[in-house]
């Protein structure tokens, strides 16, 4: 109520000192006036202040009755305001209330948690003080119980003692045992006797873990080996225990190396002799490290296992190195790959001698992969999660430096070297011994090749190297092209051998003394090595894809890597297919072209320009159509089977073509009427008909343009012309058109200039 | 599809040490790791630049230069498009094994493959060959020159590009063997999985 009333006060103020304002205003205006001699002759400066005046008066009153236009408004809510004031100061008492309790509240809480926390601290003392009495008793129970049982031999308690005795803080322990003043002596008496019974632990430990090893006793060892994490020696226990391995893991290589010398070398399993001792040795590493690893685990804690697996790699470096060399040697393949290098190896004929030793190379080195997978699945099992990045890389650089990686790159690379001299020689050879089988559109080489080029990289593939694979699919794409196409090539230019002698073939003939059926022969190794090419890009594309899915990538980059070398296949398809249209153009150019001009120059013969008589008698005989079709059906008929169906079908097209242009040629040279234009396009038709029947594919649109000459010369009147000529998706020019138009006898010259087309 | 119109392969060949793996790194990733180990077998990089507003993919085979890895690599030999091979200014035995090279380059590669020779660490203080040297040699063995650090990045993005712009050139004067426009229209025409060579055309 009060504020409302202030409020209205200083409006009703404010009000007063607008009005005064604005009378003083005019007061100063009227004092200059008194100044002025002619008060009556008010100047026009004065006039226009006083309207101005006016002017803010009216202002002010309109402000004033806006002003107050808006009391009664104003009233109403003061009035809600005064209804809601009584409810205000329940409000303030409550919460004054509200405030009390909870300030009450706040002061108990934090009395109550200072005397938790002090509580705390307290019953942390009482445990810290439990802890050290209990290590008290526990050092007397431990320097008892070690002497006893060390007495006894029982070792597994006394090293339990021992590491309980190192599992106290030691700091802790002398503080303990300067705190017991009147007891001080017994317990640095105990710590020290413990000290000693530990030195005299592990001297023990590490002796009977020795005689254990000499004597071969794997019990015992593990019994001791398991003991010296106890007495905090876990380097040494490890160190110790790997060497014993490697023992173990050599007199079994040794064993198996003296068997293998004693092997004869008509055993079966002498050609893969060398493999095979390295898949042994390599099995006796991985059981070793599969069999011992849950002991590591467990007494010795995650983490461990590389260092063992370090050892016990050094023995596999070892080891292997005497395998591989004596392989190197025995098998010859320093000569071997070097003479192959300078290109005077001497092939004993069938590089077939290869397959056993490419077989052993790519099985040793399959091996070499696994054991190298099972290594590192191993570590990073024992090791934890953040950690395996750093111990995995440990491993890695062990194994970058280690002699056994070094020689299989090396044993790798004479493989590619053998590898690729077997693809190749083989491939030669195929070609060499390439035959024609009857009912087989292509000829024998098609197969041999990719069955020798799908095994080469098979092969490869099991070496488990990626980079191997990639060398080999490389050196694929090189033989396929360099050998396989280059031979295809080479017959396909030479041309197909029609048998249809000119006077030039005719003369060679007799001087080589060639027999018809040589040309036979030539004939279908032109026709086998024509559809070679187009099998032979199916192959290749099955081959990539076949090979993206079944080679193993173990990473990404190795993926496109693969995916990389595989894209070089395509250059093959490419070379393939360059193969494919020389030959397919050779074909067209010895077995189409020149037999298909003369049948239809035989249409010169014919005239078109037809009485009714002559046309229905044209049209009973078709003297045209039906011998160039039959003619037509002959060769298509001798392609047929022969052909693979994608040559056939550019066989075909290409007949087509030729069929188109050689037509219009001869159209051109003739003269028709209205009858004439009428058989030939019932002719055309015909044609079309015919060869649209030969495939499965459309080659109605190869022919258009001849079938619109056709149309153009079977119209009834000139103006024709008009009505169709937008119809169509015209193949003529206009000028060719108005050429066609003018064959038509019956059309005078002068209208056909006159179209406007 | 990728976009792109040219792909062309690029080889790294030459003695081990001399920087190839660097130069890569540097062109491929911007990076230069210290202390990089030497290249096991072949490594594979990517790279598309663009030059006159067309788009180019580098395939990149960055080769080790161990001896023991060499059957490896030269399978890579023949469908490349362009030799990088490079040298160690400040080594003279890696210049001095570069006829060694040049004989495998003949045996292996097509005869008209781009061979460009590069000496590599510029950055270096002990330099043993001077760029007179490296000059005269390319230029007696018809290779383009030039002289880079993969340390520094210096002139390595030109190195690429320069290849790059050369190998479309000559893509677009139809001189290519292989993965020309012409042939890889047929290839797309004649296989549908074989992974296209280049596209757009």
């Amino acid at each position: 109520m009060e504020s409302s009333q202030i409020a209205d006060f200083n409006f009703s103020n404010q009000l007063k000192f607008n009005i005064q304002d604005l009378t003083s205003q005019e007061d100063s205006g009227e004092s200059s006036d008194e100044f002025s001699p002619e008060n009556e002759f008010l100047t026009e400066e004065h006039r226009k202040l006083y309207s101005q005046l006016t002017q803010k008066e009216n202002e002010v009153e309109n402000e004033l009755e806006k002003l107050l236009s808006r009391h009664c408004h104003l009233e109403t809510k003061i009035r809600g305001i005064t209804k809601v004031l009584p409810n205000l100061e329940i409000i303030h008492s409550d919460a004054k209330q509200l405030y009390e309790m909870i300030s009450f509240a706040s002061t108990l809480a934090e009395n109550v948690s200072h005397k938790v926390r002090k509580l705390d601290i307290a019953r942390s003392r009482v445990s810290e003080c439990q802890q050290r009495v209990h290590d008290l008793l526990d050092l007397q129970l431990c320097c008892d119980g070690v002497q006893t049982s060390m007495n006894s031999g029982d070792f597994e308690k006394a090293a339990a003692h021992i590491h309980r005795y190192l599992a106290m803080d030691q700091n802790l322990l002398e503080k303990t045992a300067d705190d017991v003043h009147q007891d001080s002596k017994s317990v640095n008496n105990s710590i020290s006797l413990l000290k000693e019974a530990a030195v005299k632990l592990q001297e023990i430990l590490t002796s009977k873990f020795n005689d254990a090893v000499a004597k071969q006793d794997s019990n015992s060892v593990e019994r001791f080996f398991k003991l010296f994490p106890l007495l905090g020696m876990h380097d040494y226990g490890i160190e110790k225990f790997s060497d014993y391995l490697v023992d173990k893991v050599e007199t079994s290589s040794r064993k198996h190396m003296k068997t293998a010398s004693e092997t004869s070398l008509t055993d079966k399993r002498a050609a893969v002799l060398y493999s095979d001792l390295l898949t042994h040795l390599f099995e006796d590493i991985a059981r070793t490290i599969e069999t011992h690893q849950p002991l590591v685990e467990t007494y010795y804690g995650p983490g461990r296992l590389l260092k063992l697996v370090c050892r016990l790699q050094d023995e596999c470096d070892r080891a292997s190195q005497a395998v591989l060399s004596e392989m190197w040697r025995s098998r010859g393949l320093e000569k071997l790959t070097s003479s192959i290098k300078s290109g005077t190896h001497k092939s004993r004929g069938d590089p077939k001698e290869f397959d056993q030793l490419l077989g052993e190379l790519a099985t040793a080195h399959s091996r070499y992969s696994l054991y190298l997978h099972f290594l590192r699945r191993k570590i990073s099992m024992d090791t934890e999660e953040e950690k395996q990045p750093t111990v995995l890389a440990a491993l890695e650089e062990k194994l970058k430096s280690c002699v056994l990686c070094r020689t299989m790159e090396e044993l790798l690379s004479a493989y590619l070297i053998l590898e690729h001299h077997y693809m190749e020689e083989s491939v030669r050879k195929a070609i060499a011994m390439d035959t024609i089988e009857s009912g087989s559109q292509c000829s024998s080489m098609i197969d041999d090749v990719f069955f020798i080029v799908k095994k080469s990289i098979r092969r490869a593939s099991s070496t488990g190297s990626i980079d191997g694979v990639c060398a080999v699919i490389n050196n694929a794409c090189g033989v396929l092209e360099n050998e396989m196409c280059t031979k295809l090539n080479a017959t396909l230019k030479q041309g197909y051998p029609t048998g249809y002698l000119d006077l030039a073939q005719a003369y060679s003939m007799i001087h080589a003394r060639l027999q018809p059926s040589d040309t036979e022969q030539a004939k279908s190794l032109f026709i086998a090595h024509l559809n070679n090419t187009e099998i032979g890009s199916e192959y290749v594309t099955t081959l990539a894809s076949g090979l993206a899915q079944e080679v193993q990538c173990p990473t990404q980059t190795d993926r496109s890597k693969l995916e990389g070398c595989l894209s070089g296949l395509s250059s093959v398809c490419a070379a393939m297919g360059m193969a494919q249209d020389l030959g397919l153009q050779q074909l067209a150019n010895a077995a189409i072209k020149p037999r298909l001009a003369p049948w239809i120059d035989s249409f010169l013969a014919l005239s078109h320009n037809l009485t009714e008589e002559e046309f229905s008698s044209y049209e009973a005989n078709e003297p045209f159509v039906r011998s160039l079709i039959a003619n037509i059906d002959g060769i298509v008929s001798e392609f047929r089977s022969s052909l693979t169906s994608g040559n056939f079908e550019s066989l075909v097209t290409f007949l087509a073509d030729e069929v188109n242009s050689q037509m219009e040629r001869v159209i051109m040279k003739m003269e028709f009427n209205r009858l004439g234009g009428l058989a030939l396009e019932r002719e055309v038709r015909a044609l079309t008909g015919y060869l649209n029947s030969t495939t499965s594919m459309s080659i109605r649109e190869r022919l258009a343009r001849l079938g619109q000459v056709a149309k153009l010369l079977n119209m009834e009147k000139i103006n024709e012309i008009s009505d169709i000529w937008t119809r169509f998706n015209w193949r003529l020019a206009p000028g060719e058109v108005k050429k066609v138009l003018k064959l038509r006898v019956d059309f005078p010259k002068e209208e056909i200039m006159k179209l406007k087309l | 599809m990728e976009d792109y119109k040219f792909l062309f392969k690029v080889v790294l060949v030459g003695n081990a040490g001399v920087g190839k793996t660097c130069l890569v790194r540097r062109f491929t990733q911007g990076l230069f790791p210290p202390g990089q180990g030497a290249t096991i077998g072949v490594d594979f990089m990517i790279k598309t630049v663009e030059i006159e507003n067309e788009k180019v993919k580098l395939q990149i085979w960055d080769t080790a230069g161990q001896e023991r890895f060499r059957s490896i690599t030269h399978s890579y030999y023949r469908s490349a498009h362009a030799l990088i091979l490079v040298y160690d200014i400040s080594c003279q035995p890696t210049f001095d094994c570069l006829p060694d090279w040049l004989k495998e380059i003949e045996e292996y590669a097509s005869s008209k493959v781009l061979r460009v020779l590069v000496g590599n660490k510029i950055d270096r203080d002990d330099r043993e060959i001077p760029t007179h040297v490296g000059e005269d040699f390319a230029q007696r063995h018809n290779m383009y020159y030039l002289e880079t650090s993969a340390k520094e990045s210096d002139n390595v993005e030109n190195l690429f590009v320069k290849i790059a712009t050369e190998l479309m050139e000559q893509a677009k004067s139809k001189e290519l063997p292989r993965y020309d426009e012409i042939n890889s229209q047929n290839i797309n025409r004649r296989t549908t999985s074989i992974d296209v060579t280049c596209c757009g055309n």
